[in-house]
């Protein structure tokens, strides 16, 4: 874990949100199509929250797979908005709809919060309305960029979806925030804003945060003073509750992991949904203690964990550093509607790789690890390898590398969710585990 | 034995992990941990107890100092040591340029090679992950091609690549490894040890990071050093310092650029292009345009036996290439000036065959364990100081001398980065 990361991690603004998630919530969070490389940022707060009943669903497990009956909270990140509800259809807007009208929380940052406006009112977009709000960067003639051009525009009907600063902003806590104790009303709060939507919100009590202004660590598409005109005092994040679940909208990614004053604000939404729910009786969900045992099959000596352990952190190892090379590579690819660079492949990679001390010292311990699974995931890491160094040939070579880059960016987020996965099954496993122990020292005296 | 302050180990700050056994006789790899190296010191010490312990085995140990790869000016220094063939004595050979620093960060604190391999192979030391490559496809070829294959291979130009050319593959007295490209400071003959081993590289990346015991008062006293190092220095005062003011105006013709290794401020390293304008910064369809020359002894006997500079530095290419001692190479060729490319080639493939083991400079210490690399620079004493400091903490010998280093501040520094109390006669007495 780098240095910015780990002081975030270890900040005091989380710190008193663990103990409102003590009966679990069971969390989806998507990475099907649309979905670019924001929702790991997801992982983290996860863990700092300590909810470890996740699981990373794609569109087809929404439509098909029922993963919305099982689960709590849905979390949607950035992406390809056009993606994910062309995707999702008219089906999936539905089926997303009534799990919060049963009390379900659906958050979304960026294009996650695009897709579920009803000012949004566009094919494919129209059947998704969770929040009454429109986005106001939306011009029919857009002045041209100062910079970052490739991050700048997005077609919307006649229209384009333009984003005059990217980075950075500031945050004030609206009507909606009342009562949660990390808002600080003196104090503004970073979060950054990667293309998410400048909100307007026209019921008070929905407005969550707006726009305060932006900051030095921002780049600034338009000029500045016209930038932060655009943006200050407009909301940035809304929330509100239908039938008996919530919904959240954010532009800025309150998620980020290096910005954790933001993770506090999205901390205290969920904790306030979640106590809700709680109180209002047994959630009607599956619990993770069901999803989370042990199959007896799945045991395998330790030394075939190590072998494939080894190998997965291995393949992980010299697929990072074919992407550190090709971050050095004036490169860039188009996948949908969304610019791709190659940093992209290491923050997928970073994840896997923070995370496996964790799996080996799991199965140092002993404790069982589905070890079908790790081999898989060694062959899927392999894999990545070999097609991250065809990609670097093709880009070194002067050659179209697009079909190169989309083939390994989508094997690699799936694989990313398929690791996560199995992370977070072994973390749910153990947090059980220990519970239980617990429990059992108490009923012993 | 350095004394021990807050922690309950010292160097569990700066360093990673374990030893790393590697049996290329059996194709293994294993790690140990080994309390000697604590005890031993850090850097060269740690490699000198490791030495003792393997020599049976004929081992060469990859290693690096306590700093290498911090912020602390100079830091750039890992060391290879082992039996040199050319005095049966252990011998080192300095890992500079980037190649010392990317030796910390592959993951290991140290590594010993021992036994031989059956057929020719390469180490991949990546993010504590280390694998035994096959390296038949790269049998015989020289240094410049070996360190592309690999790269190439592995996807990634920062691959920092210690090698041997055909020389060291003949296990010639005359070879030397060599880092990437550009040769290397070995005058032991370390690479006829790395051909007889049948070990034809390592090659080293790590994506990590270094941790210190107290982070900021670390890096604040890094600063601290670079600030009051004295930064006008470099090239123009290596060739005073080796008594040779004149080579920087012999090499400035076809001088490109100035290159300093890791953390450095002291440019001490030449880039000269000699197959296009060395006025040309921009990239362009030449695929070689020149060289790096980072041993400017190597440049000196050149330039003082009469040789026209755009020759000598393809004489020096030609011995990067094929994985030879530049310097003992250049004191032999010096003798005769050549200027026909032809003859050059000649020549410099005839030194494989030489078994002269001529010391050049720095003749109080040669052929000792430190030999000839770093310039004599305020005499014998002041020499061997700096070389036993510089291998222990990993900073460069020659910018000790160079720049005027306050050596007890960085002793101090010992204690922020890793909870090491020492001093320069702890330090002396570390190499016994």
């Amino acid at each position: 874990m780098k240095g910015r990361t780990r002081r975030a991690a270890s900040h005091p603004a989380l710190a008193g949100y663990a103990a409102a998630f003590k009966s679990v919530p069971s969390v989806a969070v998507y990475c099907g199509a649309g979905a670019s490389h924001s929702w790991i940022w997801f992982t983290d707060l996860l863990e700092r929250l300590g909810i470890f009943d996740v699981r990373f669903v794609s569109h087809g497990e929404i439509l098909h797979g029922g993963a919305l009956d099982a689960s709590d909270f849905l979390l949607v990140g950035g992406g390809d908005t056009y993606e994910m509800a062309g995707s999702l259809g008219e089906e999936g807007a539905a089926i997303i709809e009534e799990f919060v009208r049963d009390g379900g929380l659906y958050h979304g940052s960026c294009a996650g919060a695009y897709l579920v406006l009803d000012g949004v009112d566009l094919e494919p977009f129209t059947p998704f309305r969770l929040i009454t709000g429109d986005m106001l960067n939306v011009m029919h003639e857009p002045p041209p960029a100062r910079c970052l051009e490739h991050k700048y525009l997005a077609p919307y009907g006649r229209d384009w979806v333009f984003h005059p600063v990217y980075g950075e902003v500031e945050l004030r806590p609206g009507p909606a925030a009342d009562g949660l104790s990390v808002v600080n009303a003196a104090r503004p709060l970073g979060a950054p804003l990667f293309g998410g939507p400048v909100l307007r919100i026209p019921d008070p009590q929905c407005r969550l945060a707006d726009y305060a202004g932006v900051t030095d660590r921002a780049a600034f598409l338009w000029p500045r003073v016209d930038a932060e005109r655009l943006i200050t005092g407009r909301q940035a994040v809304a929330v509100r509750s239908l039938g008996e679940g919530t919904v959240v909208a954010s532009g800025p990614h309150l998620e980020h992991p290096l910005f954790p004053l933001a993770n506090a604000l999205l901390a205290a939404v969920f904790a306030r949904h979640h106590q809700k729910r709680v109180a209002a009786g047994p959630l009607p969900r599956a619990t993770g203690e069901t999803r989370a045992r042990i199959e007896p099959d799945r045991v395998a000596p330790i030394a075939g964990y190590e072998v494939a352990l080894l190998e997965i952190k291995r393949q992980v190892s010299n697929a990072r550093i074919v992407g550190s090379g090709l971050e050095k590579m004036p490169v860039t690819w188009k996948i949908g509607v969304k610019v791709w660079e190659p940093e992209k492949i290491r923050m997928f990679l970073e994840y896997a790789w923070d995370r496996l001390p964790y799996l080996q010292d799991y199965a140092a311990r002993g404790l069982p690890i589905p070890i079908r699974k790790l081999e898989a995931l060694a062959l899927g890491y392999g894999e990545v390898t070999g097609l991250a160094k065809t990609l670097k040939l093709a880009v070194e070579s002067g050659e179209d590398s697009q079909a190169e880059a989309q083939t390994l960016l989508t094997g690699l987020k799936e694989l990313t969710a398929s690791f996560l996965s199995l992370y977070f099954r072994l973390r749910l496993e153990e947090q059980w585990r220990t519970a239980a122990r617990y429990r059992g020292t108490d009923a012993h005296g | 034995m350095p004394s021990i302050s807050s922690k309950e180990k010292p160097m569990d700050s700066m360093y990673y992990g374990d030893t790393l056994i590697v049996d290329l006789e059996a194709g293994r790899t294993g790690q140990v941990s080994f309390d000697e190296v604590d005890e031993a010191g850090p850097g060269l010490p740690a490699g000198l107890a490791l030495y003792e312990k393997y020599k049976e085995f004929d081992p060469l140990i990859f290693g690096s100092g306590l700093f290498t790869g911090t912020p602390v000016p100079g830091a750039c220094l890992g060391f290879v040591l082992g039996k040199s063939p050319l005095t049966g004595e252990p011998a080192v050979a300095p890992l500079n340029l980037f190649a010392g620093a990317e030796m910390k960060l592959s993951g290991f604190s140290m590594v010993v090679v021992k036994g031989a391999s059956a057929k020719p192979v390469y180490l991949w030391l990546h993010d504590g992950v280390p694998d035994i490559e096959d390296a038949s496809a790269l049998a015989g070829k020289d240094t410049w091609d070996t360190t592309d294959g690999i790269r190439r291979e592995m996807g990634e130009g920062l691959i920092q690549v210690i090698c041997i050319g055909p020389a060291g593959e003949a296990g010639s007295d005359s070879a030397a490894l060599s880092i990437n490209y550009w040769g290397s400071g070995d005058t032991a003959a370390l690479g006829a040890v790395m051909g007889r081993k049948n070990l034809k590289a390592v090659a080293l990346r790590g994506l990590g990071m270094l941790d210190a015991d107290e982070p900021e008062e670390f890096y604040d006293g890094a600063l601290e050093l670079l600030a009051s190092a004295k930064v006008d220095t470099g090239f123009k005062s290596m060739c005073s310092a080796l008594g040779a003011p004149d080579l920087d105006a012999w090499l400035s013709p076809i001088a490109h650029r100035r290159r300093a290794c890791f953390a450095c401020p002291a440019t001490c390293a030449t880039f000269v292009k000699y197959n296009e304008a060395p006025s040309v910064m921009e990239s362009t369809d030449v695929e070689e345009p020149g060289m790096l020359i980072a041993n400017a002894a190597a440049a000196l006997w050149l330039m003082q036996g009469g040789w026209d500079v755009e020759a000598a530095c393809r004489a020096m290419e030609a011995m990067a290439r094929e994985g030879l001692d530049m310097v003992r190479g250049a004191r032999e060729l010096s003798e005769t000036p050549l200027t026909d490319a032809g003859k050059i080639t000649a020549a410099v493939k005839a030194l494989e065959g030489s078994t002269a083991a001529r010391w050049t400079v720095a003749e109080p210490a040669a052929p000792g364990l430190f030999g000839p690399w770093v310039p004599p620079l305020g005499g014998y004493e002041s020499w061997l100081e700096a070389n036993r400091i510089g291998y222990s903490l990993g900073i460069c010998p020659t910018f000790l001398l160079l720049c005027g280093t306050d050596t007890s501040r960085l002793l101090e520094l010992c204690v922020p980065a890793a909870g090491l109390e020492t001093g320069q006669d702890e330090i002396a007495g570390m190499y016994g």
